[in-house]
This record gives structure tokens, C-alpha cells and sequence, in this order.
């Protein structure tokens, strides 16, 4: 019981700070920044949603170490997980959770939908709210529900992977073109005066790539929770 | 004016449901309950991120935070909720007259449920007759808890399970009083070597 | 829009995290804690009058939208650090037969 007081006495000390701070801290983000962001970003990245802007070219680092740790919670999960047999005791579990009717239907209904909502919000990620990595979301959920149409549906991970892993150094290659066109690593290859409308082609490259590998690592993550539970 | 008054009775509304949902998961002992809640969490908070200007972060937070996260939730719930068994004898000991009346199920059945968890009993033909086996090795490379089979020799059941589980000390109590049951431990490989 | 209101789901979060006694229910408490955070810095990079962070011709002032795409970032790791955490549970049930921090703790081999 004592040590609840004193948890709780500690929470309140952090909640008086917070208080205390507060006033400084609603100044954090309220300075300049992003006058500079509104007016210089879309003739610099081409792209209109600052958000890509930010996380494909004055950011890339961010999405691309982001990429790789997603990369390596996959490799962990699946080396946490393994089993050298392949889903040998796969069999009892099926009848058990037999997914209702309805719901099967509901999912073939949806999931080209659901597709389609991805592919929309990985390749428009440049106009509206989205980008590779909400897109590739959408997609991850949307194959999802192809195990609720058909249990046994069987996926190979080490298929998933190799292919992530070819993502992740196309990611890093079409980043690292502007090396060569532009003399700065890591940011847009068109030439800085070119029309916005030439500029769409790399930060839509980037962002089918990103989405590709942002799908088949959660692929690969549900794929290997799946295993593990049946 | 009026419209972002609305706005902002609508955004203190959600953030009193995103105190009150967080509460109830504290408090809430049962596992299953909270998958639910949390999904709730997490649709709130994304409406939260619309209201405050980042329908970005909003996407992301309903893709996976209320499709992918809950299945994983879900799935690693509901394996720690079962018990799974290895039926290697293949003998009346579980199934008598084609009914689970055997005697070893009878002994299973009341430990799981002493413990709330759900007996999975299993015999399948690839792991049965599978001979290069030491149940040991069964055992590491399978999600199977306990393994059954039978010693000729002195016409006894053996049950093998970890020595590390938890559940094989009161497995071992409850099977003193039968004649014919003996309860192995074995050591398993560290746990993450 | 209250910062205040949003600090205080993350204490939720903590004092759920000290407390629980299950290992699953201290994942649950990250996830809560990491939502709290995420919205604790879009509440601070909104003020009244800004629009979303997407450039057009009728927005005047938009929000600050480095915020919005780090915590992009935050909630596709996050994802991946719970994956990692859930799996790691299902083996320690697995191997020590139980979910209970004080169960598994008592155990004179885990010290």
C-alpha cells in the first residue's frame, strides 16, 4: 500500500511539472519553421502535403532507418517464432475458430475496396492526407482479410522478406540518385528549378516503395502471429 | 463561431471518453475485455488527431491501431489460454468407448481446470509416429506443453512436460494419487539461447 | 484541446504500467502511454486558425507539420515494438507455463 502512495506522489510531482512547463513547452513548435515550410515546400520537394515533403526530402533519413527497423522487427519476430516444423500442428485449431458466414462475405465484398483505398492513398500521397506508410497500413489490413476468407491459405515468410529486403535497397537507390543529378545525397532528383509536375515521379517512386515494404513487413509480422497461434 | 464551438465541445467530449477509457483498462483484470477497449482507444484518439489538424497521423493510428495491433493481441491471448497435449499413447487412456471418459483426461480436464485454461488434446500422425524423436525435441520445436505416452516395460503413463513450466509442480501433486501415472520434468535449453 | 487533459491519460498510462501484474496488461499500458504522447504533441503544434499541412491556394496558415511526421514514424515502430513484446510473451509462457510478473519472478532460476 505504501508503495501506491508513492507512486502516486510521484505521478503528481510529474503532473506539477508538466504544469509548470507548459507554458514553454506550447511554444515549441509556434516559431517560424513552418512559415518556412509553407512557403518554400512545394517549390523545393514538389510535393503539396508538407507531411511527404518532410518525410521524403528535408527528412528522408527518418524513413529510411524507420523502414529498417521495421525490417528488423519482422527478422526478430520470425526468429523468435521459428518452428522447424512447417505448420505441422496447424490442423486442430481450424474447425475451432471457423469464421461466421457473414463475415466471409462482408470480407470478399470489402477487401478490392480496401485494396483500392490503399493504392489511392500510396499514390496520391503527394496531393491528400497519406503517404507510404498510412497506404501501406490500408494494404496490410486489406490483405489481412483474405486469412478470414480462407484459413488455410498457406504464405511463405522467407518469399516475403527477400522481397522487402530488395524494397529496402530500392528505397536507398532512389534516394541515393540524386548523388549523381543533383551533388546532395539523399533528396529529390530532378534539378531544383524543374517543373513541379517532373518532381511527382520521385516522390511517387519513393512512395510505392515505401508502401510495398510498410505491407509486407505487417504481412510478414500477422503471418508469423498466425502461425504461432494455431 | 458556432462551428468551432461544436468542435470544441465535440474535442473535450472525446478526451473525458480517452480518461475514462484508459481508467477502465487499468482496472479491468480480464485480458479479452481490453483487446476491445483499446480498439475503442484507439478509434477516439484518432478522431482526436483529425480535430487537431493531422489527418495524416489519423490514417495510420485506424489502420493499425485498430486492425493489425488487436489481431496480434488477440492471438497472443488466446494461446496462453490453452494447454495443448501430445497424445503419443494411443490408447484408451484418453479416449475410451470413442468418448473422452478416459481416466487421463478425467486428470487433465480437472487440471486445466484449476487454472482456467483450455485443454487441447492432439494426435497427430506426423508428430506420433515421428521416430527420431526424443519427446524432448518435441517439445522445443513445437508449441506443445505436455507430452503422453506409454512405458512398456513397467506399464505405467508417463506425462513429460518442461521443468521450467509452472503448471508441471501442480500437475505432479494432482497425479500422486493415481498408481499407473508418473509425472517427468526435463530441462529445456535456456530460455532465448 | 486541452494539454492537460491529454497528461493525464499518459499518468493513466504509468501508474497502469507500475501497477499491473500481468505482462500482456504492461504491453496494453505502452500502447495507451505511446498514443498519449503522440497526441500530447499534435495538441501542442495546433493553434486556433490553422489548417491542415497541405499547400493550396485558399490556406493561409497551416500547423507546424514536422510534429505530424515524426509521430508517423512513431506509430509504425510502435506497432513493431508491440509485435516484438506480444511475441516474446507467448514464449515465456511457453516456457515458464505462466503470464504473472510476481509468478515468474519468484522462480529462482530467472534471478
Amino acid at each position: 500500500m505504501s508503495r501506491k502512495i508513492i507512486l502516486v506522489a510521484a505521478l503528481g510531482i510529474l503532473f506539477v511539472m508538466f504544469f509548470l512547463s507548459m507554458e514553454e513547452m506550447e511554444d515549441l513548435f509556434k516559431n517560424d519553421a513552418k512559415l518556412y515550410f509553407f512557403e518554400h515546400g512545394l517549390d523545393d520537394t514538389g510535393s503539396s502535403n508538407l507531411i511527404t515533403a518532410i518525410l521524403l526530402d528535408y527528412r528522408l533519413f527518418d524513413s529510411l532507418f524507420e523502414a529498417g527497423i521495421l525490417l528488423v522487427a519482422v527478422s526478430g519476430v520470425i526468429w523468435i517464432s521459428r518452428h522447424d516444423f512447417e505448420e505441422r500442428n496447424a490442423h486442430f485449431m481450424l474447425d475451432k475458430y471457423k469464421t461466421p458466414e457473414l463475415f466471409v462475405t462482408l470480407s470478399r465484398f470489402v477487401f478490392p475496396l480496401l485494396l483500392m483505398l490503399g493504392f489511392f492513398i500510396i499514390l496520391n500521397g503527394h496531393l491528400t492526407p497519406g503517404g507510404g506508410f498510412q497506404g501501406g497500413a490500408v494494404v496490410a489490413t486489406a490483405i489481412l482479410l483474405l486469412y478470414y476468407i480462407n484459413l488455410e491459405r498457406k504464405t511463405d515468410i522467407s518469399l516475403i522478406v527477400a522481397v522487402v529486403k530488395f524494397a529496402y535497397l530500392g528505397i536507398v537507390l532512389t534516394a541515393s540518385i540524386s548523388l549523381i543529378t543533383r551533388g546532395e545525397i539523399f533528396t529529390n532528383f530532378m534539378a531544383v528549378d524543374a517543373p513541379t509536375m517532373s518532381k511527382y515521379i520521385y516522390i511517387i517512386a519513393l512512395d510505392i516503395l515505401i508502401g510495398i515494404n510498410v505491407a509486407l513487413c505487417l504481412w510478414a509480422i500477422f503471418t508469423a502471429f498466425l502461425k504461432e497461434g494455431r | 463561431m458556432n462551428d468551432l464551438m461544436w468542435i470544441d465541445i465535440i474535442a473535450y467530449v472525446l478526451q473525458f471518453m480517452l480518461i475514462a477509457i484508459a481508467v477502465v483498462v487499468v482496472l479491468q483484470k480480464n485480458n479479452s475485455t481490453i483487446v476491445l477497449l483499446v480498439v475503442a482507444f484507439s478509434l477516439v484518439v484518432s478522431g482526436l488527431y483529425v480535430i487537431n489538424h493531422a489527418p495524416d497521423v489519423a490514417i495510420a493510428e485506424v489502420a493499425i491501431g485498430a486492425a493489425i495491433i488487436p489481431l496480434i493481441y488477440v492471438i497472443s491471448i488466446s494461446r496462453q489460454r490453452e494447454f495443448i497435449v501430445l497424445d503419443r499413447a494411443m490408447d484408451d487412456f484418453i479416449i475410451s468407448n470413442n468418448d473422452f471418459t478416459g481416466i487421463g483426461y478425467v486428470l487433465l480436464k480437472r487440471f486445466t481446470d484449476y487454472y482456467h485454461l483450455e485443454l487441447n488434446i492432439c494426435n497427430d500422425p506426423g508428430l506420433c509416429s515421428w521416430e527420431a524423436g526424443p519427446d524432448k525435441v518435441i517439445c522445443e520445436k513445437t508449441n506443445v506443453d505436455l507430452i503422453v505416452s506409454r512405458d512398456e516395460e513397467k506399464g505405467v503413463y508417463q506425462l513429460k512436460g518442461k521443468e521450467s513450466s509452472l503448471l508441471m509442480t501442480k500437475l505432479a501433486q494432482m497425479a500422486e494419487d493415481y498408481d499407473d501415472i508418473e509425472v517427468h520434468t526435463f530441462t529445456e535449453r535456456g530460455f532465448g539461447e | 484541446m486541452n494539454p492537460v487533459l491529454t497528461f493525464i491519460v499518459v499518468l493513466i498510462g504509468l501508474y497502469g504500467l507500475a501497477t499491473s501484474k500481468n505482462i500482456i496488461k504492461s504491453v496494453f499500458c505502452v500502447t495507451i502511454i505511446e498514443s498519449g504522447v503522440i497526441l500530447l504533441f499534435l495538441n501542442f503544434a495546433n493553434y486556433e486558425g490553422g489548417a491542415i499541412p497541405i499547400v493550396s491556394e485558399d490556406v493561409a496558415a497551416i500547423v507546424d507539420p514536422l510534429p505530424h511526421a515524426l509521430m508517423i514514424t512513431t506509430i509504425v515502430i510502435g506497432s513493431a515494438v508491440t509485435a516484438l513484446a506480444l511475441i516474446i510473451c507467448i514464449k515465456v509462457f511457453h516456457h515458464y507455463g505462466s503470464t504473472e510478473w510476481a509468478q515468474i519472478l519468484r522462480r529462482e532460476d530467472v534471478k
